[in-house]
Parts: C-alpha cells; structure tokens; sequence
C-alpha cells in the first residue's frame, strides 16, 4: 500500500491487520462467530458505565443483544446460500455518533472483512464502542482480529483510494458532498458501492385520530423522530401534513404538547433560530403559497404551505422548522414524495393506503413507511437497502 | 426624507425624536421596496406585515442579511445600477451583491463624511491605509476591506497604501508618509488584525519611536483573532500608544448592507448609532426586542438603502446596546458593543446542514 502508516490513526486494529486483510477469509452470512461477537459485544456495553449517558450506545447495545440477533437470522431464510463479498470500507458520517457500529453489524453478519473509517470529531460513544471491540478481539474473540480496522485520518484522497481499491464493498454515509469526494476514488471492477445521500422525511397525523390517542406519548415520540437529532437526521419530519376533520383543533393540541418538552429538553442556539429564519424568507421570495404561522415561534417556527411542490424541500431546515399541510385527501401528498423523500411516519392512518400510494403513483421516493415516533428504530433495512443481504453474496446450487 | 436629517448633526437626536424621525422615514423605504422589488414584496405578504400595525422601528420587519447571497435584490432598473459592492467571504464562500444607484452611493458618501467629521473635524485628512492597494483592484478580493477603503477614500485627502503585495509593510512609504504629515493631523486605517499583525509587530521590530501622536486610528472587522492572541482591546491602545504616541483610536463596526452607516467609537470606547441608522438587540428565542444591557441578535436598520431593500436587516452578529442618550462624550443615541459572528452550531444528524452552504 502507499499509505503511509502515520497518517492512520488506528482506534480498533493495526496497519498489519489492514494489509492482511486481502487474504482474509469471509464468513457465511450469520455465521456463528459473528453473532456470538456482537451478542457479547452488547454485554460489553451494557456493563460499561460510561454507556448511561449515551441513549444512543444504549439502543445500539439492545439491537445486538443475542434475542435480537436470532430474531434478524430467522428473517434472512436464505443465509445457508450466503457469504460476504470481502472487504467491506465503511465511511462514517460526521455527526451521528454511533453510526459507524451500525454500519459494521451489518456487514460483521454478512460475513466481511471490515475498514471502518470514522469522523475526526471526537465523540465519546466512539471511544465506548471500539473499547468494548477491543476488549473481546483481546480476549476471548482474538481470531476475528483480522476482521476488524477501525481508523480515523485527515481528508486524503491517497488514502481514500488506497483503501477503495482493495475493498468489496464501499458505504458511503452522505451529505451529498461527501459522496460525491469519495467517488472520486475508484472502486475495483467488481466492486459494489451502497450510498446513504441527503433524505427529509414526512409525517402524517389523522387530525381525529390523534386527539383520541395518547398525546403526551405522541408529543414524546414526534420529539424523538425530530429534536433528539436536531431535525437534521434523514429520517426526520419536515413536514406534518394533517388529515381528517379536526385539524385545527388537533394542531392547537399537537404543537403546545410538543413546545412543553422543547422547552425543557432542546437547546436551541441563537444561530439556529436565524438559520431557520433564513429559509423561511428564502422561501417565502420564491413562492406565493407560504406564510409564517402566528402561533409558531423560534423554538418552532411553523410554515403554513398552501400548495405542495416538488421544490418545497429545498428550503427544508431542522432544529424545529416545520412545514405544515392541511389535506382534504391523503394522495394531495403525492409531489413531494421525490428521489429525496425517505420516510412516512404516520399516526392514524392506514399503513396500507400509503404503500399503495407510493406504488400506484410510482413515485420515486420513500424507503420507510412506519409509525410516528419509530423513525429513529435501528433496522437491517434501510434506505430501501436489505442491508445485510447487499453486503452478502449469494452461491446458486441448484434448487 | 433624507434631507430632514441632514439639516441635523448626526448625533444630536435623542430617544423620543430619533424615533419618531426615523419610523416615518424607515416606513417610507418599506413602502418604497414593496413597491420595487417583487421578491422583498413576497418577503413582506409571507411574514404578514401591515403598515397600520407599526408602532415603533422595532416593527418594521426584518430581512435576514445572508438572502444578499442567494438573491439578486434591486429596487431600481438593472441600468441604473452604479455599482455592485461584494461582502466579504473566504474563497468558495457565497458573496452578498448589493447593487447601489448613484442617489443611493451618494448618501452613502455624504453620511460617512457627516459622521466621520464629528469625530476628527471637517478638514479632509491624508490617509496611510494598512492594505495593499491590490485589494481593491482585483474584483475577487474586492470584499468588506475594499469597500471600507474604498467609502473613506472619499473623505481623504491623499491615501497610501502602505503594504506590498505579499502583505510585507513598505518602510519607504511609510517613511515618506510620515515626513510629509509631520507634526499634523492624519487617518491610520487598517482591519483590526492587519493593523496589529503586518503593522504594529513590524514597527516594533525595528526598535524605534514613531510619532503618530497626532494620527486616528481607525479600525474595524473585530477583535476575535486578536482575542486568539489574548490581546484585549486596551493592551492593544496601550501598545499602540506606546510605541507610536498614538492616542486617538477609532475602531467601527459596519457592514456592506448598510455601507455610510457607521457604528463609530468615542474616545469612551462606545461604538455610537447616528440618526441615520439603529440597532434593535433581538432575543433569539423569538426575536423580541431586548432591553439595554442584554445580549442577543443584532438588527441593524439604515436609511440610506434605497437602491436595494437593505434598511433593517437581521445580522447574524451577536451584540449589546450598553446604554442611549447618556454617553459620556454627549453624543446622543444607542452606544453599543459588538459580541461577533453568532457561533456555528454543532449539529447533529446526517445531512448537509443547510449553513454549511456558506462556508
């Protein structure tokens, strides 16, 4: 390799793992080895006092509990037929802590050799995470040491390139301009590469329906889907389009519930409030249809949208920047749901009427249609990728 | 109109008149730009302005600074444009364009010549600018630094660039300066940093004493760099003063957007309003205005935008309005403290954030 080992700090693994790591063999998909790992790599977690802080490292220790696992093995019948495809380069995104596990434990499960390269911002989860790793390859799981490289380094195009073109796999957690610098380095020929681009999301909430549900409950959930990531998560809520009859009722409701808890949980900071302030007038300049609600204020600003367009998203913003819907009919939706579009989380409504929504019309968007308040869930599918099997391979035997 | 203010000194207003002058021209130029400028129009329809509900200047609405760079704004035809002035930014970094008039640019120059004489008399001063003459011929760099050189050009007399290119200070020149100047009154200008790095380090390694005793120095674009450097604001008067006798400094604060009005330091070191522009404090939680003495969002309102629709605009510079109409040196009006640029937040979640367009 031309790297030159200085320039890669290396959290988890060493520079002869890395260069080893082309004769590695894979594993089968769920082989053993793999699930016993991260089921002790939960309890490893889980015991580490540090972790009470870290919702987050918390969620993520209870997805790769031993239960969780077997339970993610019996929805993969074809496993017996899989195996890795090899090197898998895993390149982290820069503001989501914990991430970077999430993106291994699928590829751990489709049996790869993994490069892990995580932000250079210093997080505390991070730190949690590769201790716990190191603690099992330096115990009891030394022979998946070569599996693993964990490593952070200065932007360097040498090393990206390096690094990609001994890989299999390559995933690529945006923004969109990340992707578009690691492209730049070049894949093998056989190499597969899944990307993770800038997304918003969509909520919602039958106006009749939630005033009979639990809106304290709802209130705590939407928050999770929206504030907990600062609204800036793909998954989160840009917009909540309300449905039924008592929408203005509902919304009177709805906003107070939430405005309680931003109030004691959120910090909003005074840029925020000018940066969503911004893309309210930026907006506002470009379309006729938009007008700042009275009710809102900087903590949540809400925009009343008269008209739904395609190009309404590309004044998005988070840290509690709402656009907001009133549809006499569900399919009014229909524009916005883009290339762009990841989620639906409703509350309310029919799951099934939106599937069929997103199939009739063909649009191009939405990977997820869940329920409001589960948008943040930890899954094996994600971003319209079945994750573990895109990172396998499968041997046709015959039937 | 315009002309009503310039019958009056640009600090001789107090709370009750200033108001009162100012809301009925500021609501002219609100008018004026509804009328001009179809986007600044939808601006006002979409925050639901109406003209009766304004009390005060503090209800006129507020345009946030940063949509300079994502829109082109005028308020007047394209062909009346007299010329275009850029802010400042990095390389890659968005610009703001504002497009002046000739009416507009000469208020601009009448009122940065109003204000600036209160503080060093009416006689035009020669001017030794710390900045190399290229930063304004070169378009690219043509930023903040250029406009702000290039508005006190006009109340100088003779103005010498004293930097080379490569930012080395030019002895010969300097030396010249001085010599011709002796013994009189002359302007030092320069940004802060600049001023501080390429000038005062420099003269100070040569181990002798300048007499500027009788020079302003006059500077501007902040002091966090040289907050960096733990030197506060008086070590910096002090060492100036030591060095070069210095004893008149005028630092300002000032932007692009509402380039003649200038927010100009006593020899109390408050940076004082004129009549011709104000500052609201807004609370960031819901942009109320804030009392005296409070911290929060500047908005900055100006009467001179006329070819653009830049006459109160949301800053994204945090600040302090210390105290009004009570400042020791009897000028009248707010005097304020500038904090800096509003801190960048570290957001979380996966996408691009919407300010990381403008870095």
């Amino acid at each position: 390799m031309r790297i030159n080992s200085n320039d890669i700090e290396f959290l988890v693994g060493n520079f002869d793992v890395l260069n080893n790591m082309p004769n590695v063999p894979v594993l089968p998909m769920f082989s053993d080895k793999a699930v016993d790992f991260l089921s002790e790599l939960s309890k490893e977690l889980l015991n580490d006092k540090r972790v009470r802080g870290y919702i987050d490292v918390i969620s993520y220790a209870y997805w790769i509990r031993k239960s969780s696992l077997v339970t993610a093995k019996n929805k993969h019948p074809d496993h017996k037929n899989r195996l890795g495809r090899g090197i898998a380069f895993h390149i982290a995104p820069s503001n989501v802590p914990v991430n970077f596990a999430v993106s291994m434990t699928s590829s751990v499960l489709a049996g790869n050799i993994n490069i892990i390269r995580v932000s250079n911002k210093q997080f505390e989860q991070v730190n949690i995470i590769s201790d716990a790793i190191n603690a099992l390859l330096n115990g009891k799981f030394s022979n998946l040491k070569p599996y693993f490289c964990i490593v952070r380094y200065e932007h360097s195009n040498l090393i990206t390139e390096e690094l990609s073109s001994i890989c299999d796999v390559r995933i690529i957690w945006g923004g969109n301009r990340t992707i578009e610098t690691i492209r730049q380095a070049k894949l093998p020929p056989r190499g597969i590469e899944m990307t993770f681009a800038d997304r918003f999301s969509v909520a919602v909430i039958n106006s009749e329906k939630y005033l009979q549900s639990d809106i304290k409950k709802t209130a705590k959930g939407f928050y999770t889907d929206t504030y907990y990531t600062d609204q800036n998560a793909c998954s989160s809520p840009r917009i909540v389009v309300w449905t039924g009859g008592k929408i203005k009722e509902a919304k009177e409701i709805f906003w107070k519930e939430l405005e309680i808890l931003v109030k004691n949980d959120y910090d909003m900071k005074p840029v925020q409030a000018v940066d969503k302030y911004n893309s309210f007038c930026s907006l506002a300049m470009s379309s006729q249809n938009v007008s700042l609600n009275k009710q809102g204020n900087n903590l949540i600003m809400r925009i009343d949208v008269k008209k739904l367009t395609p190009n309404l998203m590309d004044y998005k913003n988070g840290g509690g920047y709402f656009f907001e819907y009133d549809a006499k009919n569900i399919s009014e939706i229909v524009p916005i749901l883009t290339k762009q579009c990841q989620t639906i989380s409703f509350l309310g409504e029919n799951k099934e009427e939106i599937k069929e929504l997103v199939f009739k019309n063909g649009v191009r968007g939405v990977d997820r249609i869940v329920p409001l308040g589960e948008t943040m869930g930890l899954e094996f599918i994600w971003d319209g990728y079945k994750m573990i099997e895109n990172m396998s391979r499968f041997v046709y035997f015959g039937e | 109109m315009i002309d009503d203010f310039y019958q009056l000194n640009p600090y001789e207003l107090n709370k009750n008149d200033k108001e009162i002058l100012l809301r009925k021209e500021l609501m002219l130029l609100t008018e004026f730009h509804r009328k001009h400028c179809a986007e600044y129009s939808s601006f006002l329809n979409a925050v639901g302005y109406k003209e009766e509900n304004v009390k005060s200047v503090s209800d006129i609405p507020f345009f946030p600074v940063r949509l300079f760079k994502e829109y082109d704004l005028l308020s007047v035809n394209r062909e009346d444009v007299f010329k275009t002035m850029t802010s400042s930014g990095t390389t890659g970094q968005a610009v703001s364009k504002i497009f002046v008039d000739k009416e507009t640019a000469i208020s601009q120059q009448k009122v940065m010549i109003k204000i600036l004489s209160d503080y060093w008399g009416k006689k035009r001063l020669p001017m030794l600018v710390i900045d190399t003459h290229s930063v304004l011929k070169d378009r690219k760099m043509f930023s903040a630094r250029g406009a702000a050189i290039i508005g006190l050009n006009i109340v100088s007399k003779e103005t010498v660039y004293v930097l080379n290119d490569d930012m080395s200070l030019n002895f010969e020149k300097l030396q010249n300066f001085l010599d011709k100047y002796k013994g009189q009154r002359f302007i030092i200008f320069g940004f802060t940093f600049m001023v501080w790095q390429h000038f005062y380090k420099e003269l100070l390694k040569l181990g002798k004493f300048f007499d500027m005793s009788e020079a302003f120095l006059m500077t501007g674009g902040g002091w966090k760099k040289l907050q960096e450097e733990a030197l506060s604001r008086n070590d910096f008067k002090d060492r100036f003063k030591k060095l070069c006798g210095i004893k008149h400094f005028l630092d300002h604060y000032g932007m692009v957007e509402q380039t003649g009005c200038i927010y100009a330091e006593c020899e109390y070191g408050h940076l004082h309003a004129s009549i011709y522009s104000d500052v609201i404090i807004r609370d960031p939680k819901d942009f109320k205005p804030l009392d005296i003495g409070k911290k929060g969002i500047m908005q900055v309102v100006s009467v001179l935008p006329h070819s653009y629709p830049g006459h109160s605009l949301l800053t994204e510079d945090e600040g302090i309005v210390i105290g009004e109409d009570n400042c020791p040196c009897g000028r009248k009006g707010k005097y304020i403290e500038i904090i800096g640029r509003l801190k960048n937040a570290e957001l979380r979640g996966c996408s691009d954030t919407y300010a990381d367009k403008f870095k």
